[in-house]
């Protein structure tokens, strides 16, 4: 039993631990600790502890950027969700060698870094790319008509960036449903499609819903693709919050947004955490 | 005996992945074929195929500049975030400690917490009680970005490890390090190897940090493309990016042959 021992063995692991533990106190914890306290110090003599915020919720413009931010992450959880959970039922499903290529399809351009996919939509996208190519042959829009710079494009392209986290929190459930079930079913006269939907979706909900907790705070607080794909004009959270730590130098107020994603992003992952957890029980 | 699938699923299944699959890999695709025009600009498809850009950019001081400095951060990430990683990996799945779920969580945390928020606090720190964001900073950040990785693809197969081999060898009177040397690390071997691919590549790929913490004299490769995104990006971009693309290939494969992808993605 390894157990057995009791405390015999407990210096060990605690020695093992320290390293990893002192680097994410000093250089974790701490540097996010002093966002929180950043955000409520006052920045100017008149001012009081909470302007920052108060500055943040008394602008038109700052609320505009963060209900841009709400309402493009919902479009792009749900578009996730939708393509995410026939891809990983096929996945969870199909023979082994398809479902190895759909997960190598999947990992690959997850693994692949989020400036390079960016760019292949900025090209896709823009003036010339295939997409314009495509609406125009379908009589679908004007000449040169371009998706960069717009809010469709932003979904579109961050749809393809966080694809595979749905997918992959969701296949982690679906490979655990047994497939006898679905075999129970079929036999006792359910069709296919019925079996999807009155015992595979029901069973797989733990896993969708956690993927889409993931993937809305992900987008949430996403900055290069929004930024680059939709340009100054169309400015989200975190775009907002680089431009003031970045270029106006503005800390303070930069430290009081960032603690204001933070809330909206710790309120998603809390319960992602905790489904997590009870799906690998 | 009913069967299994139906034909409408399997052709309206098989017509959704195909277009997913596209979905997924144009735009890599399209940054690969753009890099090989013979023309001047960066266009789809390309004008004519030939590797000039790739000549271009491997005779261009900054771009070669650049490939160095993410080679040495992403080189100390690794070391660092395997060494602290399994050390973590092997402490935790004793579950001797006291709160060791607890622990896992912490040590995970870095995974979920959004990346932007973690820059610009270590930023904050930097100016404030250093001298400003440095090489040394900036692989200090990708350290704890990436040593969840080390800690989950280790722990991952220690899970699966017989624990009755170690107890046979403290039995037989193999100390501490002994037992650490010839029996857990050999075990936890294919979990080490994925975790420092994953470390390595996640460190060579990422951007965020990189660029709060951006100050002259240290720029990566992908702190590159995205400054020369946001003006007028040449082929010579998408040759890197090509570049970029190759090299993730190649850890994908790495992590497959140590430790299986299907292991290290669910």
């Amino acid at each position: 039993m390894p157990g057995a021992q009791g405390g015999q063995g407990l210096v060990e692991p605690i020695v093992l631990v320290t390293p990893g533990i002192a680097l994410l106190f000093g250089a974790f914890l701490f540097p996010v600790g002093q966002i929180l306290v950043l955000s409520v110090v006052p920045s100017g003599e008149e001012l009081g502890a909470w302007s920052n915020f108060a500055r943040f919720f008394a602008d038109d413009y700052y609320i505009r950027v963060a209900w841009r931010t709400f309402r493009l992450s919902l479009l792009i959880t749900a578009a996730t969700a939708l393509i995410g959970f026939p891809l990983a039922y096929a996945m969870a499903r199909a023979p082994r060698w398809l479902a190895f290529l759909l997960l190598l399809l999947t990992v690959l351009p997850l693994m692949t870094s989020v400036v390079v996919r960016t760019f292949g939509w900025m090209m896709v996208l823009g003036r010339g790319g295939p997409v314009t190519d495509l609406l125009m042959l379908f009589g679908l829009s004007a000449r040169n008509a371009v998706l960069l710079q717009t809010e469709t494009g932003i979904v579109v392209a961050m749809v393809q960036v966080l694809l595979p986290f749905m997918v992959l929190t969701t296949l982690g459930v679906i490979a655990g449903i047994h497939p006898h079930l679905e075999e129970a079913a079929r036999t006792m006269g359910a069709g296919f499609y019925k079996t999807l939907r009155h015992v595979v979706l029901p069973l797989s909900l733990p896993g969708l819903v956690s993927g889409s907790l993931l993937v809305f705070a992900i987008s949430m607080s996403s900055f290069i693709t929004p930024n680059l794909i939709g340009g100054v004009r169309l400015p989200v959270m975190a775009s907002a919050i680089y431009q003031q730590a970045i270029h106006t130098l503005d800390w303070g107020f930069a430290a009081a947004q960032s603690t204001l994603l933070l809330i909206a992003v710790l309120g998603l992952l809390v319960p992602y955490l905790a489904l997590m957890r009870r799906a690998r029980v | 005996m009913v069967g299994r699938f139906p034909p409408s699923a399997l052709v309206l299944g098989g017509l959704a992945l195909g277009l997913i699959l596209v979905f997924m890999l144009l735009p890599l695709g399209v940054v690969v074929a753009a890099s090989l025009t013979a023309g001047q600009f960066l266009t789809f498809p390309p004008q004519g195929l030939s590797l000039r850009w790739y000549g271009d950019v491997l005779a261009s001081e900054a771009y070669l500049a650049a490939a160095w400095t993410s080679l040495k951060v992403a080189t100390l990430v690794t070391i660092a975030a395997t060494v602290i990683g399994t050390a973590a990996a092997i402490g935790i799945s004793r579950r001797r400690l006291p709160g060791s779920a607890l622990l896992a969580g912490l040590f995970l945390s870095p995974l979920v917490l959004p990346s932007i928020i973690f820059g610009i606090g270590l930023l904050i720190v930097f100016s404030i009680w250093g001298n400003g964001p440095s090489l040394l900073a900036l692989a200090l950040g990708h350290t704890v970005l990436t040593m969840p990785y080390v800690v989950r693809t280790v722990a991952a197969v220690l899970a699966d490890a017989d624990p009755a081999i170690e107890e046979a060898a403290r039995t037989m009177g193999a100390g501490p390090v002994a037992r650490l040397r010839f029996v857990v690390l050999p075990q936890a071997k294919g979990g080490i190897l994925a975790g420092a691919f994953f470390a390595f590549n996640v460190s060579f790929d990422e951007a965020v940090i990189a660029l709060f913490l951006r100050t002259p004299g240290v720029e990566t490769l992908p702190m590159r493309i995205y400054g020369q995104l946001e003006f007028s990006p040449t082929p010579a971009v998408a040759a890197v990016s090509t570049l970029m693309i190759l090299m993730t290939i190649i850890v994908v494969v790495a992590i497959e042959r140590s430790l299986g992808l299907r292991k290290v993605a669910t």
